[in-house]
């Protein structure tokens, strides 16, 4: 226990070190980088993404994948346009959008905890269906024409300088916080993810953690929709296609392990930190496009390299060491 | 250990909010000096170069109009040298087009002595929506004096446009205006919207020979107002003019700038309409890989495909009669136009009113006016369209 502890907590120093590292960086190169209204664009135009990011942290140290999320958003999202565009009033389609997703959530839900076909496949083909679910709603229109208050509320600042997206992402960080790491549901997510089988000979209610969560994580990616929804003041067929390759790389890089089990909500809060800064700094010294996606990409096997290299170079250390000490005893 | 754990992603918010806050004032009081010291230093040299060239100006105007009483000078001409970062963003990045109207955008950086190399922005195909209102609103950060938008988020993008204008920005379109022209100053225009209607009317006619029958239309991304713009007014035109009488627009569809999506879109089209005779391709990916389809699976025969495209991609399927006849204006020259308005427009020339003329370099003279397409929006006019055959288009490819 304290050797995996230990593990995290030099995971998340790394980050942390990185994190120093390129807000330094970004800080000498571009005098802009600093100002308050940059730091609100930063969380601002990737707040869909790191709102999901956050579920999705549950749903993978629960040993489960959720490929779904963005499918759910643009759904949602679809949902909210073409009631909009029938005439419906904008809040009552807000509501049926955000039921949209907590439905969506539910079907994956249930097909993984009571039917038991691995989240792998559920979600996949949910990620297909849900997709092809807004495309037929929205065909090939682009939707737009929100009410005034719908798009003040993805746009302009609410409290402070922040917009709506940031506030809310803010709550959900500290209700994360506490649920993941100080309450029993977080232990009762930990356990399963570590080994399902003894999670249910210990008496938690396995199947009604995982519905439960891919519940949530519908429902969370259908807030995350509709906010994108009112940023941008229009909804396409494809909206929020591929964001999910994003989250996954945010939690991944977090620290959270693929296979389930460990993982803590501070590694991922700061590699979401560490995304958006590297993002934001690349594009503030000009480099954008496919040179942004392959640092990324290159920042994600790294996150899987190192801690496998550091493992090995400490195994070995080990080896020695015991092998030293029994020659000295043998002497 | 758990103790501090839960003090830590407060800690975290704390730290940023107060780090973001009291940078933001430092950063200000630290540049504000030297923004002045760079004001002082540049006025004197801007008001030199006003009197050097005023006598000129002056002494040509007398020349033309022979009256020294009228000194309104009727045609703008741009000041050089003047320090303006810019940022040019295409669609997305990787398109031949958008590659030439950089370089005519380059050229007549180089004319105007602009010493601020100019950025050449644009994101990835998959996420040109969302890239592109990033890169309008990083610009906005980082204190650029203009961009130059070809937009394809459709008004998604005039959020950050407005953003950017309120950040005292010059925001131009050019190719593919916000539909709504809020947040932008003037597009340009790369031919007369209305006009492009009229020319793939005539080609398809052309094509398809007075007897007419079905086509379709495969266009860019369903956000792309250009092309939208264009294939309203083809069904215009195709409505209201009985010499199109024979052509029937049966679909349309969109292949998203992407030549495997519309390789595919073009063939799809060619299942569901089995009398099908033209596509209508008003986007020089489009119109490349349908011919390419026409031609791979040997339809060229049964199927025509025309358009806009670029001759040096089309020259092939031209001469093998796939697309006998397409149209484009240069991209070179877009660019280059683009640049010397929207130059002008930020270092205070042009105000960007109707009818307001200036002169672009080696193009000539042009006037700001009200776009027809467009209730709101302000347009220059480029053109002209050049159609290619097999006549031409060889020498236009090289």
């Amino acid at each position: 226990m304290s050797n995996r502890l230990r593990r995290l907590v030099s995971w998340e120093g790394f980050l942390l070190v990185l994190l120093l590292v390129t807000v330094f960086i970004n800080s000498s190169i571009a005098p802009a980088y600093l100002s308050v209204e940059n730091w609100v664009n930063i969380f601002q135009l990737s707040i869909e993404k790191i709102i999901v990011a956050l579920a999705m942290t549950f749903i993978i140290i629960n040993a489960e994948i959720d490929l779904s999320v963005a499918s759910v958003m643009g759904l949602s999202a679809a949902v909210l346009a073409f009631l909009h565009l029938a005439g419906a009033p904008m809040a009552g389609a807000v509501i049926i959008a955000l039921l949209v997703g907590l439905i969506c959530g539910l079907f994956n839900g249930f097909w993984i905890s009571f039917v038991g076909i691995p989240s792998l496949v559920v979600t996949l083909a949910t990620l297909i269906m849900f997709r092809g679910g807004a495309r037929i709603l929205l065909e090939d229109r682009s939707i737009g024409d929100f009410p005034e208050w719908f798009n003040r509320l993805g746009q302009d600042a609410l409290l402070g300088p922040f917009p709506l997206g940031i506030v809310l992402f803010v709550l959900f960080v500290v209700l994360v916080v506490i649920v993941l790491q100080y309450s029993g549901f977080g232990r009762y997510v930990y356990v399963i993810g570590n080994s399902s089988n003894v999670a249910r000979y210990s008496g938690i209610k396995v199947r009604r953690v995982k519905i439960l969560l891919f519940t949530l994580s519908g429902f969370v990616a259908a807030v995350a929709g509709v906010l994108f929804a009112a940023r941008l003041g229009a909804v396409r067929g494809d909206t929020a296609l591929g964001f999910e390759l994003d989250i996954i790389t945010m939690v991944l890089l977090g620290g959270v392990s693929i296979f389930g089990g460990s993982g803590s909500i501070y590694g991922v809060l700061l590699s979401i930190l560490i995304v958006l800064n590297l993002r934001n700094g690349m594009s503030l010294v000009n480099l954008t496009g496919h040179l942004q996606t392959g640092v990324i990409g290159i920042l994600l096997i790294l996150s899987v390299l190192i801690p496998n290299i550091a493992g090995y170079a400490r195994r070995a250390w080990e080896k020695r060491r015991y092998a030293q000490q029994i020659r000295e005893t043998a002497v | 250990m758990k103790k501090y754990q839960i003090i830590f992603p407060f800690l975290l918010i704390i730290v940023f909010l107060a780090a973001c806050q009291g940078d933001a004032a430092q950063v200000v009081e630290e540049i504000a000096p030297t923004v002045e010291a760079a004001v002082e230093e540049v006025a004197p040299t801007v008001e030199a170069a006003v009197e050097e060239v005023a006598p000129t100006v002056e002494a040509a105007v007398e020349e033309i109009t022979g009256d020294e009483a009228a000194i309104t000078l009727e045609t703008i001409i741009p000041e050089p040298g003047m320090a303006l970062d810019m940022v040019l963003l295409p669609k997305f990045l990787g398109i031949l087009v958008f590659d030439q109207a950089n370089e005519g955008a380059q050229e007549a950086a180089a004319e105007l002595e602009n010493p601020q190399e100019l950025q050449f922005l644009g994101p990835t195909p998959e996420n040109s929506v969302a890239g592109q209102i990033d890169i309008v609103t990083t610009a906005a950060t980082q204190g650029m004096n203009a961009i130059m938008i070809s937009n394809n988020a459709g008004d998604q993008i005039v959020p950050a446009a407005q953003a950017a204008k309120e950040a005292g920005m010059t925001v131009v379109t050019w190719d593919s205006p916000i539909p709504s022209a809020e947040g932008e100053d003037v597009f340009i225009a790369q031919v007369d919207f209305d006009e492009t209607g009229k020319v793939m009317a005539d080609m398809a006619l052309s094509i398809m020979g007075d007897e007419g029958g079905e086509f379709a239309v495969l266009s860019a991304s369903p956000d792309a107002s250009n092309q939208n713009a264009w294939i309203a007014a083809l069904e215009e035109v195709l409505a209201e003019d009985d010499t199109y009488a024979s052509l029937e627009l049966v679909d349309i569809v969109y292949g998203n700038d992407q030549s495997e999506d519309s390789y595919n879109q073009a063939l799809a089209l060619v299942d569901k309409y089995p009398d099908l005779k033209l596509i209508m391709a008003p986007t020089t990916v489009g119109i490349a890989a349908a011919a390419k389809a026409m031609q791979d699976e040997g339809l060229c025969d049964e199927v025509k495909v025309s358009g806009l495209g670029l001759p040096a991609e089309m020259v092939s399927y031209t001469l093998n009669d796939c697309a006998p006849e397409f149209a484009l204006w240069s991209f070179v020259d877009l660019g280059y136009l683009t640049y010397y308005t929207t130059y002008m427009l930020a270092n205070g020339d042009i105000e960007g009113v109707e009818g307001e003329s200036f002169n672009a370099g080696r193009m000539g003279d042009y006037t700001i006016e009200k776009d027809p397409t467009r209730d709101e929006g302000l347009r220059v006019l480029m053109g002209p369209f050049t159609v290619y055959t097999a006549d031409n288009v060889e020498a236009a490819a090289e």
